[in-house]
């Protein structure tokens, strides 16, 4: 299973993964409005990719009480037609990895298996790729960490 | 094609006005730089000065700006220089401006002057003039931390104390060191009582060709990476040209009585005090050090005016020099010529103790260092410096032979001139004055280029030796006018063709992103052309304020003392050879023998008309 992987040390801060993200699915640049989201702040001095973690027990399933959330070949994918926007799934979400902006909501489906956002990246900061058993200890590991103090 | 919007704030009446960016300019001068120096001509009076209200200060971002355009995190702000009295114009990184256009303006212009210190708040398609007096005082640093404390999510472009103080060489700043620094627009900005402009916005830029943007920037991006000379830039960003100019001995060191310098502030040498690079916003190139004593940078522009020019060879220095600069708010440039200057002038005995308050030497950090302080604040000898070159009022006539400045303007480059003479063309012609971001040919720099790849760049009649005067106003040229577009269109110039670089991106490239953007179409030819316009209009502006043909010149030194050192060794400009070249260089420009645009050209660009 290929997995999305960011490496903080690599990222520049550039922006590029949102706004490639944006493009793809709103066709406007805006990296609001983006299933990726950069924070940054150049006086504290640190630049921040926040995306979906694709997390095994995922919340945003587990809250959503239309249905707009299920899980595709491993991948959550969110159906918009059932969607009353409550915003809850952005609420729970322990990764702040939801995007609410206006009257979107956006959340990573990996682009179909062909993330836009890693196509962008020039530092190779983001990587999609097969997850080895050390990545997936360590991110299943860190999982239960997050959820277990939100 | 969206419509894009530009604003007139009105600080003296508190009013704002705003309009529908005439599609005519855009197809004239794209945006940025061309529709703020076409703005800039169509509003300023004759005679204004430029600390008076009367004066006008403009921001404006180009078509490609905030999008997946690499590199197109541009913007531009313009006004009249307190520095020279011509064309104030500087161009900036970072993430302010591609924020404006989110929140929904390209241009935006102040007029007036606010009553008690203000800042401009921008936010989704409105405009409020703020009370910010608790801003009033603080340095660039933290002003932009108290707005975001403040405020939430926002970019800011601030003036520092320098600015405040009305310092002829206050820059603005965004972030903790991208800089329209030159030519005193933070002066400006603080002569309007303004701190700041503050934007945020959450709509985006809507692009007509989503598909098409995605597959032209792939492309562009492959090219780029592709590049051997990508990954240097990356790593080391423009110091690297340090080690380029030293080499042949073409660094300004103490006021250029000196051309070459030590090796201990080469690039690969930086790096033991960078943690990390950054980028600005949509930029694969990531050039910015993100440095280990609470700042960024340095440039090369630093390197040599604040290492070499004031005689100081440790790095650690030199990167606290820049961080002071950046958190006061003084242009870098200005700050090491003017610095340079006194330093000579004082050794010369031109100037003495009387006037200066202290010893002035070179190689002293600590006084360079509590100089650019008092210089911000206007205080004592500071007062003084804080005048650039109108210091010469000051010093003395004889003092200005020592002046490595044109137009007013302190030299921006810290390579010294006299050895490639495509250079001294450049900075003698540049609309700002001295600056090697408006034509600097740089390619003359490589020596081994074959001259057919000169050729084919700047063509036929270009000779190969940097030092021959021959065909250099068309290298010149060249760069002016597509280093003018690249300025317009919002992208920056490190990606691009001729100044790096042979390759990289050119007129094709921009044609293809402001279609897939825009949905307009732009041929190469026409591209061109705007570049042309925009230079044209530039110089209207400057000679409606004064300028003639005797200010493209250049300092008095690079025609007199011949360099000392290295391969430089022996080379000047000579007055004929330099003369004869920029006949040529009006003649290609189809300017008149005194320099001056033709009325049929005047009457064809004023045609685009006023606003709406």
């Amino acid at each position: 299973m290929k997995y999305l992987f960011y490496h903080p040390e690599k990222c520049t801060g550039c922006k590029q993964c949102a706004m490639a993200c944006s493009l793809n699915k709103f066709g406007e640049c805006n990296p609001k409005k983006s299933a990726i989201s950069i924070v940054r702040d150049e006086f504290e001095r640190y630049e921040y990719a926040i995306v979906c973690m694709q997390c095994e027990e995922a919340p945003c399933i587990e809250v959503c009480h239309q249905g707009s959330y299920y899980l595709e070949d491993n991948v959550i994918k969110r159906d918009d037609d059932q969607c009353i926007h409550c915003r809850l799934c952005a609420a729970v979400c322990p990764h702040s990895a939801i995007t609410t902006v206006g009257k979107e909501i956006v959340k990573c489906d990996l682009c179909d298996g062909d993330p836009k956002c890693v196509k962008y990246c020039s530092t190779e900061a983001l990587v999609y790729e097969e997850e080895t058993k050390e990545q997936a200890a360590k991110r299943q590991e860190l999982a239960k960490k997050i959820l277990s103090t939100s | 094609m969206q419509e894009r919007k530009l604003a007139i704030v009105d600080l003296s009446k508190g009013k704002v006005q705003t309009y529908t960016i005439p599609k005519s300019w855009r197809r004239g001068f794209l945006g940025g730089r061309g529709i703020n120096s076409y703005l800039l001509y169509n509003l300023l009076e004759k005679g204004t000065d430029p600390f008076s209200p009367r004066n006008v200060f403009i921001l404006g971002v180009g078509p490609l700006g905030g999008t997946l355009a690499p590199s197109s995190s541009r913007f531009s702000a313009s006004a009249l220089s307190p520095e020279t009295g011509f064309l104030g114009d500087a161009n900036c990184g970072g993430f302010f401006g591609p924020e404006l256009r989110y929140a929904g303006f390209d241009h935006l212009v102040l007029r007036g002057k606010a009553k008690n210190p203000s800042y401009v708040n921008v936010q989704d398609g409105e405009i409020e003039i703020r009370d910010g007096r608790d801003y009033w005082g603080m340095d660039t640093y933290d002003v932009q931390k108290a707005f975001r404390k403040d405020l939430g999510d926002v970019e800011s472009v601030v003036c520092g104390v320098a600015g405040e103080n009305k310092v002829r060489f206050a820059c603005l700043r965004t972030g903790v060191k991208n800089a329209a620094g030159r030519c005193g627009l933070g002066a400006v900005m603080g002569s309007k009582n303004v701190k700041a402009v503050v934007a945020s916005g959450t709509d985006g830029i809507e692009v007509e060709h989503p598909e098409e943007m995605l597959e032209v920037v792939k492309d562009i991006k492959d090219y780029l990476m592709a590049s051997k000379i990508t990954p240097i830039l990356g790593s080391m960003g423009t110091p690297l040209l340090y080690e380029i100019s030293n080499t042949i001995g073409a660094i300004r060191t103490k006021n250029s009585q000196l051309n070459a310098w030590s090796d201990s502030l080469n690039a690969e040498e930086l790096e033991k005090y960078v943690e990390k690079m950054i980028s600005c916003s949509s930029c694969f190139m990531h050039c910015r050090h993100r440095n280990m004593f609470d700042g960024e940078g340095p440039e090369y522009t630093a390197v040599g005016l604040l290492g070499a020019n004031l005689g100081l060879d440790d790095y650690p220095e030199v990167i606290k020099l820049n961080n002071t600069c950046n958190e006061l708010g003084l242009d870098v440039s200005s700050s090491g010529t003017i610095l340079s200057w006194a330093f000579e002038l004082y050794k010369k005995g031109l100037i003495d103790k009387k006037m200066t308050g202290q010893e002035l030497r070179f190689g002293d950090f600590e006084l360079a260092d509590e100089l650019l302080h008092k210089i911000s604040k206007r205080e004592g000898f500071g007062d003084i410096l804080a005048e650039s070159s109108k210091a010469v009022k000051k010093f003395g006539p004889k003092s200005e032979d020592y002046l490595i400045a044109v137009k007013g303007l302190p030299q921006s480059d810290p390579h010294d001139v006299r050895y490639i003479k495509a250079f001294g063309l450049g900075i003698a012609t540049a609309s700002r004055g001295a600056d090697h971001l408006r034509s600097r040919p740089t390619l003359e720099i490589f020596f081994r280029l074959p001259l057919e790849v000169k050729e084919k760049i700047y063509g036929k009649g270009v000779t190969a030796d940097p030092t021959s005067y021959d065909g250099k106003e068309k290298a010149v040229y060249f760069s002016d006018n597509i280093f003018a577009t690249i300025d317009s269109v919002g992208i920056c110039k490190f990606i691009c063709h001729g100044f790096n670089s042979p390759h990289f991106l050119s007129y094709e490239h921009f044609s293809k992103l402001l279609h897939a953007v825009t949905g307009m179409r732009f041929g190469e030819k026409e591209l061109e052309n705007i570049g042309k316009r925009i230079i044209d209009t530039e110089r209207m502006f400057n000679f409606k304020h004064g300028m003639t043909a005797k200010d493209d010149t250049l300092p008095k030194r690079y025609f007199d003392d011949p360099m000392k050192l290295k391969v430089g060794k022996g080379h000047r400009i000579e007055r004929k050879g330099f003369q004869k070249m920029k006949k040529r260089y009006y003649k290609l420009r189809n300017w008149n023998e005194q320099g001056r645009v033709k009325k049929q050209r005047v009457k064809q660009i004023e045609s685009y008309g006023g606003l709406p």
